[in-house]
């Protein structure tokens, strides 16, 4: 049997009701392996954002199950959904969204901090900013540093607390070509040292290179599903 | 530290000026209140001090519906063998009639209060000998009289050696005539009471009045005023009521009819002060409502990477927390230098009472305490609308 971390089943997301119901999502289905490292392409309005929420956890569907590590999160609380996202999800959007009033050693270990899993976390904190080349800005505050930084920040923070899987929301999307390119080999290499899921959310494919799987969404269903053997 | 107050102390820390602003609100409403109890409660006390001072001593004793007939010289006595008694002096108030020009007009028979006192008992239990105006002493001799500042005016101004003419009527309705030598003339700050009054020798009065050995009031000052209800009960205990119908009271009992009214003023100004405090508690509400505002994309931010809304909560009430710390502080150290500036320049009440200023330590922590509670109170909605945030949208409009 297969070891999915991530199962997604005939999920509806309608936004509006009757004459004026637009369909964001219609009946998508696709799992993801643990450790795969996977895109989710399409263009602008496509709903590939939606999907990310969904699978985030930041957005129920209309219809349909997400399963995550094996848990229908469909039967979670509101409560119980934040401390699933705590341990289960790591988040990286397109503009980092780290919060400026806080260092960047704080920024990393916050959700640890949410988890009530303090011990150790500081210096998890330190070898993870180490290992993005972040070990002198980690006092700096979160406005402080630049916008490759920031979001190498953000991805230390996406791991620290250990997730299932890393959801990132153009991850380079707003960031210069040389810092696109630092991300998008850093987020490689973490899948293959620590055998971490990541499933990207991107409009250029191309910038990723070779990945175990790529979504493509098109006007809220999925186009095609390509997987490893079948990518060039 | 926990992270919620980590990140609620950050928040609101790293703005200046909301911070400022909002820590202001509640110092000044703390100032105001602060303004409130010097002026009004220290107006209250000066009242009392010199009520106390001048008139009923700390305790006061009278007979019911009579004089007291019990020899003064034992009583004054027998109080001044209780530990807490500093001195005791007897009284005797009564009125005379006067022929005095008021607003250009003569006015014949114009009543005016007569004060009996004991030169030399008196001088111990009240401070009226300290109101005579310079120039002038207190009353000696049996025809001396001291005037009040009001009845020296009615006069037209007569001075210290001149003779008045004072009509008594004794015990019997009899008409007594009396021609007295005036030894001074006093002036009290805000007229408390004895502007308006003549203050003569107690022998004189008596056998004017045709009353010999009789007393009406006696006044005890206590050298620790806390005592006041013990050296009351102690009194009463030993010439019990039934048999020499004495009547003891406090200050708070005897000076009940002026302070009464006042009392009920001071809570209105207090009222006043308290619903400044409220204003201030909606300064905080909308100071809170903006940060909510600036860090909406940061609260999305945290419910996505898993904190719950009651985290989000916390993060607003300990901001709330440091609104109204630092605000009760500043407010502290604002309203404590204002009562030892009004303290040190003896502050008076529109130029002429002396405020009796203390340091209410009690009324300081409690109305610190209530603003804190106010400015914490004032960040729950904006606290609880910061928690119905939705983290997609928060960080899509953040």
């Amino acid at each position: 049997m297969a070891d999915y971390v991530l199962e997604v089943k005939n999920v509806d997301k309608v936004y509006g009701q009757g004459d004026t119901e637009v369909y964001a999502l219609r009946n998508l289905s696709f799992s993801v392996k643990r450790g795969e490292f996977m895109l989710i392409v399409g263009s602008s309005g496509s709903g590939k954002s939606t999907l990310l929420n969904m699978i985030g956890l930041l957005d129920r569907p209309t219809r349909g199950k997400v399963i995550i590590d094996g848990v229908d999160t469909s039967e979670l609380n509101d409560n119980e959904l934040s401390t699933f996202r705590n341990s289960k999800l790591g988040f990286i959007f397109q503009f980092s969204n780290l919060l400026s009033d806080l260092t960047v050693l704080e920024n990393v270990t916050l959700p640890r901090k949410i988890q009530g899993t303090i011990q150790n976390s500081a210096d998890e904190a330190k070898t993870l900013l180490k290992t993005v080349g972040l070990e002198n800005q980690m006092h700096k505050f979160g406005n402080q540093i630049s916008g490759g930084q920031a979001q190498r920040v953000a991805i230390t923070r996406a791991l620290i607390a250990k997730p299932a899987v890393v959801l990132a929301d153009e991850p380079t999307g707003n960031l210069d070509s040389v810092s696109a390119e630092t991300t998008v080999q850093l987020l490689k290499s973490l899948n293959r040292k620590l055998y971490q899921t990541f499933i990207i959310v991107t409009h250029d494919r191309h910038q990723f290179g070779e990945v175990d799987k790529v979504v493509t969404i098109k006007d809220g269903r999925i186009l095609k599903e390509e997987m490893e053997a079948n990518l060039a | 530290m926990d992270y919620r107050a980590q990140i609620g102390i950050r928040f609101i820390t790293r703005r200046r000026g909301s911070l400022i602003a909002a820590s202001l609100a509640v110092a000044i409403a703390i100032l105001v209140v602060q303004v409130n109890s010097v002026i009004f409660q220290g107006l209250y006390d000066a009242i009392v001090r010199d009520q106390i001072n001048y008139r009923f001593g700390h305790v006061y004793i009278t007979r019911q519906e009579d004089f007291i007939t019990k020899s003064d010289f034992m009583l004054v006595n027998w109080l001044e063998r209780i530990p807490y008694v500093q001195a005791a002096a007897p009284r005797i108030d009564s009125a005379a009639s006067i022929n005095a020009t008021i607003g250009g007009k003569i006015v014949r028979d114009y009543s005016v209060p007569v004060i009996g006192v004991d030169p030399v008992l008196d001088r111990e239990a009240s401070t009226m000998y300290q109101t005579v105006a310079p120039g002038g002493q207190y009353v000696s001799y049996r025809d001396s009289v001291v005037v009040g500042a009001i009845v020296d005016r009615d006069l037209g101004y007569p001075q210290v050696g001149d003779t008045i003419k004072l009509k008594f009527k004794d015990q019997f309705g009899n008409d007594i005539l009396r021609r007295l030598t005036i030894v001074g003339i006093t002036a009290t700050a805000g007229s408390v009471g004895l502007d308006n009054s003549v203050i003569m020798n107690i022998d004189t009065l008596r056998e004017i009045l045709d009353r010999p050995h009789q007393t009406q009031s006696i006044l005890v000052k206590l050298s620790d005023p806390t005592k006041d209800t013990d050296v009351k009960d102690l009194f009463l205990a030993a010439f019990p009521s039934n048999a020499d119908k004495f009547k003891a009271q406090t200050i708070e009992e005897s000076a009940e009819q002026t302070l009464s009214g006042f009392r009920s003023g001071i809570a209105l100004i207090n009222l006043v002060g308290y619903f400044g405090m409220m204003s201030s508690a909606f300064a905080v509400v909308t100071i809170q409502m903006m940060q909510v505002t600036s860090k909406t994309r940061d609260i999305g931010v945290m419910r996505a990477i898993g904190a719950k809304r009651k985290d989000v909560l916390l993060v607003f009430i300990f901001q709330g927390m440091v609104i109204g710390a630092i605000g009760a502080g500043l407010g502290t150290v604002m309203g404590v230098t204002y009562t030892a500036y009004a303290k040190e320049t003896h502050m008076t009440f529109q130029g002429s009472l002396p405020l009796e200023v203390k340091y209410n330590w009690t009324s300081i922590m409690q109305t610190d305490i209530m603003a804190f509670v106010l400015a914490v109170i004032a960040s729950i909605y904006p606290a609880y609308k910061a928690t119905r945030l939705e983290p997609v949208e928060a960080m899509r409009v953040g």
